[in-house]
Parts: C-alpha cells; sequence; structure tokens
C-alpha cells in the first residue's frame, strides 16, 4: 500500500478512535474491534471509507472481521485485493 | 463483531469509559479492585485461585441462581470452569463435558409440543420423555459433527455461503415434517423431537458454520462445547461462537484474574439485583396492590380495565420486571463464562444511560442484537442501497431489528404453528410483528441520524431528555412486545388508547 493510502487509512482508524473516547493512535497490531475499542458504527464507517477509496465489494468478497481487525489486517486485505486480477 | 452504536461495556481488562457522574465515578473506582496489583497478584497464586473459586461458589449458591436450584450444582459449574481456565489444553473437551453435563440435568429449551404429540400418540406412557429428548439430542450433536465437517470440505456450498437460508429452509421442512397428517405413532414423535432440538439449536448451528470460515477453526469439540453452553444461553447464544470464544479467551495469568475478579463482581451485582427485583415486586405487588399487567390486559379485554394510573403503574413496573430478570439471568451467565477465562462483555449493559433508541438496542440484550448484526445487518449492509449512505444504515438495521426479530422469534415458537396450523401462528403473531415494526423503525431513524453525523445528546438535559425519549418509547411499545399471544394486535391498541384516556 502507498505511503499516502495508509496515511489516509491511519487517520481515518485514530479519528474513529478518538469518537469513541480513546485517544491512543493504533499500532500495526493492534486489535480493532474484537477487544471493544470501536464499534459497529465505526466497522460500517470503515467499511464505507474501504469501498470508496480502495473498490472493494466486500458484498462480493465475504465479510470477515478479521480481516479488519488491525490496521495490518486491512493493509493486508488491501494489497491482497490489488493482487487479484 | 461489536455493537451497532457502542460497545455493550468493555471488555474485561479493556479501558472503560467514564461517562457517570462523579459520585457515581467515584463508587465505581473504589469498586474496581481488580485495578489493584497486588489483588491481582495475589488471584493469580494457589491461594488466591483457591479463594476466587470459592467465594464465586458461595455467592452463586447464595444467589439461588436462576437455573439451577439443587445446592450441588453451583459447585459443578465452579469446577467445570476452574478446569476451563486454569487447565487450557483441555478446555475443548472440558466445555463440551461440562456443557453436556448441564443439558443432561436438566432440559432447558421448551418441550410442550412435543409431551403432546406424545400423549396424542399414545406413547408418553411407554417412552419415557427424556429418553426421546436425549436420543435427539444426541442425533443433533452427531449431526452437527458431520455437518461442520461437510462444510470445512465444501466452502462455497449453499450452506457454507448462506448459513442461515439453509437452516430455515431445514427447519420450514422439519416443521412441516411435523405437522404432515400422513405421519403418526413413533415417526410423529421422532418428526417432533427433530425439530424441537433442533428449533432449539438453530442459531448456535448458524455461528458454528459460520465460525469454519475462519482461518483457524476450533475443533469440533470446543465447537460442540458452545452449544449451549454450560454458562447458561436462551436460543440465543451468549458468548455468539467458538471463533469469538477463542478471540475473548484469557492468554495471561494476569489477565485471567482479571476476568475472573469481574466475573465475580459481576456474580455480586446480579445479587444486588435480585434484591432489588424482589423488593420492588414485595412493595409494587403487595404493599400498593398493583396487578400484573397480564392481568390489566385481561381484565381490559373483558370490558372492565383498571383506571388509566393503575394500568400505567402496571405497565411500568413489567417494563422495569422484564429488564431485571433480563439483567440477572444475563450477569449470571457472563460471571461464569468469566470465571472460565472468557473475557465476555456483560450481556445487559446500563441501559437505563442510553441517550438513543440505537444505545439502548445496543445496551439492553447484547448478544441478541450481536445475534441480529451477524446474520441480518452485515449480509444486508454489504449488498443492499451501497451508493445511499442513510437509506443504506436504516435498510439495514430495519432487516436486523425488524424482519430478523421477527423471524427469530417466530421460528422460536415454531410448534405453535404445528399444533395449531399456519394460519393461527401468523395470526397470533401480528402484534409482536406489529412490535418488530415499530421498533425497527424507530432503531433505524436513530443509527440512520448518527450515521449523518448527529451528536449524541450531551450533558445532564441530554442525559434527562435522552432518558425520557428512549424509556416512554419502550414503555408503551411493551404493550405490544409482551409475548403473551392470547391478546389480538386490536385490543392491544385499544389497551394503548385507554392509557391515554381514548376510547
Amino acid at each position: 500500500m502507498d505511503p499516502l493510502h495508509r496515511n489516509r487509512l491511519r487517520d481515518l482508524v485514530t479519528e474513529l478512535l478518538a469518537k469513541a473516547g480513546d485517544p491512543d493512535p493504533p499500532r500495526d497490531r493492534d486489535s480493532l474491534f474484537i477487544s471493544g475499542r470501536l464499534d459497529s458504527l465505526a466497522m460500517v464507517n470503515l467499511v464505507m471509507h474501504l469501498e470508496s477509496s480502495f473498490g472493494i465489494d466486500f458484498g462480493r468478497l465475504g465479510f470477515d472481521l478479521d480481516r479488519l481487525d488491525s490496521l495490518h489486517e486491512i493493509e493486508s486485505m488491501i494489497d491482497d485485493h490489488r493482487a487479484r486480477p | 463483531m461489536t455493537g451497532l452504536a457502542d460497545p455493550a461495556g468493555p471488555l474485561p481488562g479493556a479501558a472503560g469509559r467514564p461517562t457517570a457522574p462523579s459520585a457515581a465515578r467515584g463508587l465505581r473506582r473504589r469498586w474496581a479492585i481488580e485495578d489493584h496489583p497486588r489483588i491481582v497478584a495475589f488471584a493469580t497464586t494457589p491461594l488466591g485461585r483457591a479463594a476466587l473459586l470459592a467465594a464465586f461458589a458461595l455467592v452463586l449458591i447464595g444467589s439461588r441462581g436462576t437455573y439451577r436450584a439443587a445446592p450441588l450444582w453451583p459447585m459443578v459449574l465452579v469446577g467445570f470452569a476452574a478446569i476451563c481456565a486454569y487447565r487450557p489444553r483441555y478446555r475443548g473437551p472440558a466445555l463440551l463435558a461440562a456443557t453436556t453435563a448441564v443439558t443432561l440435568e436438566q432440559v432447558w429449551f421448551r418441550r410442550e409440543g412435543l409431551a403432546l404429540v406424545m400423549r396424542q400418540e399414545a406413547l408418553d406412557a411407554a417412552l419415557p420423555e427424556g429418553l426421546v429428548i436425549h436420543t435427539a439430542l444426541l442425533a443433533l450433536f452427531v449431526g452437527s459433527a458431520w455437518m461442520l465437517a461437510w462444510v470445512r470440505r465444501h466452502p462455497a456450498s449453499f450452506l457454507a455461503r448462506r448459513p442461515v437460508l439453509a437452516l430455515l429452509a431445514l427447519e420450514a421442512v422439519l416443521c412441516a415434517a411435523a405437522a404432515a397428517p400422513l405421519l403418526d405413532g413413533g415417526a410423529r414423535v421422532a418428526a417432533w423431537a427433530a425439530l424441537t432440538v433442533f428449533t432449539a439449536y438453530l442459531w448456535f448451528l448458524a455461528y458454528a458454520i459460520v465460525d469454519q470460515r475462519s482461518r483457524d477453526p476450533a475443533s469440533t469439540t470446543f465447537v460442540l462445547g458452545t452449544f449451549h453452553p454450560f454458562w447458561g444461553s436462551s436460543t440465543t447464544p451468549l458468548g455468539k461462537g467458538a471463533a469469538f470464544l477463542r478471540r475473548v479467551q484469557a492468554r495471561t495469568p494476569d489477565e485471567l484474574a482479571v476476568t475472573q475478579i469481574k466475573g465475580l463482581k459481576l456474580l455480586v451485582w446480579s445479587v444486588v439485583l435480585t434484591v432489588a427485583y424482589r423488593g420492588g415486586s414485595w412493595l409494587i405487588e403487595q404493599r400498593l396492590g398493583v396487578p400484573r399487567l397480564e392481568a390489566v390486559q385481561l381484565t381490559f379485554a373483558r370490558g372492565a380495565p383498571w383506571p388509566a394510573p393503575i394500568a400505567w403503574a402496571s405497565l411500568v413496573s413489567a417494563v422495569a420486571a422484564a429488564a431485571l430478570t433480563l439483567a440477572i439471568w444475563g450477569h449470571q451467565a457472563v460471571a461464569i463464562a468469566r470465571l472460565a477465562g472468557f473475557r465476555l462483555p456483560r450481556n445487559t449493559w446500563r441501559p437505563l444511560e442510553s441517550r438513543t433508541l440505537a444505545e439502548f438496542w445496543n445496551r439492553y440484550y447484547f448478544y441478541f442484537k450481536e445475534l441480529l448484526v451477524e446474520f441480518f445487518f452485515v449480509p444486508t449492509f454489504l449488498r443492499a442501497f451501497k451508493s445511499h449512505p442513510r437509506l443504506r444504515m436504516f435498510f439495514a438495521t430495519f432487516m436486523a431489528a425488524g424482519l430478523g426479530n421477527a423471524v427469530y422469534h417466530f421460528v422460536r415458537d415454531i410448534d405453535v404453528i404445528a399444533t395449531h396450523g399456519l394460519q393461527a401462528a401468523l395470526q397470533s403473531y401480528m402484534s409482536y410483528l406489529f412490535y418488530c415494526v415499530v421498533l425497527a423503525t424507530g432503531i433505524g431513524l436513530s443509527q440512520a441520524r448518527a450515521t449523518a453525523g448527529r451528536p449524541r445528546p450531551a450533558g445532564a438535559w441530554g442525559a434527562v431528555r435522552g432518558f425520557a425519549t428512549v424509556w416512554s418509547f419502550v414503555v408503551c411499545l411493551h404493550v405490544f412486545g409482551n409475548e403473551n399471544r392470547e391478546f389480538p394486535l386490536g385490543q392491544r391498541l385499544r389497551f394503548m388508547a385507554s392509557l391515554f384516556g381514548v376510547g
């Protein structure tokens, strides 16, 4: 993933955490949803961001919360999606 | 997955969110004994563990758990929880053994339909009902193990991709077979037994099938151990499926100690709520003479209504009793799961602090809401109205809180179809259907407003306004949501109007 998109993704997650009253910036492998730091509304916002910015269609890809649970997982998912023909 | 609007309380060990006034915050700080390193360190020692288990067993015995009356059972539950917590290698087998033992000791699901059919077929004297139920349960567990293995081998199959649709279709087939006039004798009893156990475990099976998509799915032993786990559930799995439970297992001795201390505290809180519930019931029903809501509705149906203030008092106390009963039951189950080392969020988390309907929905019955989110909200959200964000959110929420809610309860009471016929079952369900539509519209609008960035009501006035709005809605809707099927929708509407002096 290029640095610009990586920074935008990190900014979005940081903003979602801040809205949820969590001021700590996320580290790459921090659990976001399963740990309870982010809720489903945040998940919905994240999904919409990934759809609009990276063209990911979760309806076709299948939804797996594990793949959204950390910045590292999200970046891997985006890279996998882009690598597909 | 966490909540639609706000998680159901922080997971044990995660940071909380101070939202209460300072006095309450101070009390909560003092009560937060798991924040003291020395207490946590003690709880990791053999002596500390023994003390914690003993304290838990004593409180559980004292609380006269809502689902286990025999004094031996609290000890058995604590023993199983201790094995799960302290012997992680044996967690899967221990979980399955505990779940099996508890299920054998007391069948937890409704089976009045089966008992009736056995009487109708004159088999109740020849065949013990327990034998029929346990044979059906054994068949269900063996069949489920086979089904999960099949799903792992066929990940692209319809069952693997659309488990809820596939399971509901199977439920319909079983229901049709049970209700078919061609069957009689042992075949009819067998069909009923299959329908009864399949209905009870449908959502456990749905979670189990979805969990097979995980990169590292749990063993079949562990999965079957989560089928109405020993800490308790209804047809809604408390603790969701095996994948979620594995993710929230305590990983370190300190994490385990904190989780168990929080479990003990939650159990103590359930005792406090039980005392409040019994005291409140005594005061309202015996001292003040306020009748129960069913009695008020019955006298209204007979044309001799109670005065509106009494009817309102009865309605409000019915809502309070329902909320307290749910909280006590959920707290006890989650407390035992935490003792077993699972860092489960609470089932009910400060619902009085809800300031929006979406928030209330998330705080009131967390695991039911999670079921609806997982199986109805997410699939809809990912497919429908993708270019209209607010409509997309409203529709997905409506599908979960409305359609999902209605389907869940209709299926749960599937024996009504087999005993009374489809038409009678649908007619008596109209009131609950109305409840689902109104509830889903309210939550959907609340959720869509949150998506649009509308801020949560803030400050003391916001808290009062939020409380008044949310609980007025909940109280009024309770007239249609209580699950007594004797009162048709029209009668409930007239009763509602009478509360406001109309009619």
